[in-house]
């Protein structure tokens, strides 16, 4: 068990720590880690701040552009046949 | 709540599930047989329709099972970076010691500063940037939200490597944001 941690290791772990539960003995390394470094503090905030860029921005797309033309026609004559089979 | 008239399917939602398609798999291409998949997929599974969520929203669940098996596809022919890969990228922000080479800036509020198509455009510069498969996982767990246990089992990749890519992945996608000068650096 490792207590002491690096910048470079808590990054790791603070990444990790948005997909699972860190085991307990990492997840102690990483606050106390980030409790006294405020670069790692930065970007683990950063990792959340990306997370709610990402998840947000994906409300609305109205403005982006939609299926081209050709696109269209193809899947359209695809589900045609189908349709009519 | 609905019922099915896949006559309208392409008219009323061709591009809303182009569009869903488009941001997860970074790719017109992709993102059209995606659509076209998911179309012919509901054509067959019609009689499942239980009309408790609106046409839009079903279609949506199919389009997401549909991207995943997209995604599946494409990262076999796509490598899974090696450990070696991408560990530069790491090295060059850490010191020998482990420490930050360089101090980290906060990020003020990106949202917020914005303009949604100015954003667009950095988020799928930047994934374009990224190998396929780091794109692909990251896409799938910071976009579409899966959880990391499902994306390794349905992309068939251990836990260990779910995690290097993602992890790589975002440390990527920072520098990159950063250096669009997207994510301006706040006041120090």
């Amino acid at each position: 068990m490792k207590w002491m941690v690096t910048c470079r290791e808590t990054t790791e772990l603070a990444s990790r720590a948005m997909d699972e539960r860190l085991p307990f003995a990492d997840r102690v390394a990483m606050r106390m880690h980030l409790a006294i470094c405020t670069n790692c503090a930065h970007f683990n905030r950063q990792l959340q701040q990306m997370r709610f860029l990402f998840r947000s921005e994906t409300g609305d797309a109205s403005g982006e552009p939609g299926l081209a033309p050709e696109a269209r026609e193809r899947i359209e004559a695809e589900l045609r046949k189908k349709l009519d089979a | 709540m609905g019922t099915l008239d896949p006559h309208t399917w392409l008219a009323d939602h061709g591009d809303y599930l182009f569009r869903v398609a488009r941001r997860q798999l970074h790719s017109d291409e992709l993102a059209e047989d995606a659509v076209q998949e998911t179309l012919l997929a509901a054509l067959a599974a019609q009689a499942r329709y239980a009309g408790d969520a609106s046409p839009r929203t079903w279609l949506t669940g199919i389009l997401k099972h549909k991207i995943v098996d997209l995604i599946r596809r494409n990262l076999r022919e796509v490598e899974i970076p090696r450990d070696a890969d991408g560990e530069e990228a790491l090295d060059s922000l850490f010191k020998q010691d482990g420490h930050w080479a360089e101090p980290v800036r906060p990020w003020g509020n990106p949202l917020a500063e914005a303009e949604l198509g100015q954003l667009r455009r950095v988020l799928d510069e930047c994934a374009d940037r990224l190998k396929p498969a780091m794109a692909q996982v990251f896409s799938l767990r910071e976009v579409a939200g899966m959880e990391t246990d499902d994306i390794c089992k349905e992309l068939n990749i251990t836990p260990t490597n779910c995690w290097v890519l993602l992890h790589r992945a975002r440390v990527f996608m920072r520098q990159c944001l950063e250096l669009n000068g997207f994510a301006k650096a706040g006041a120090a």
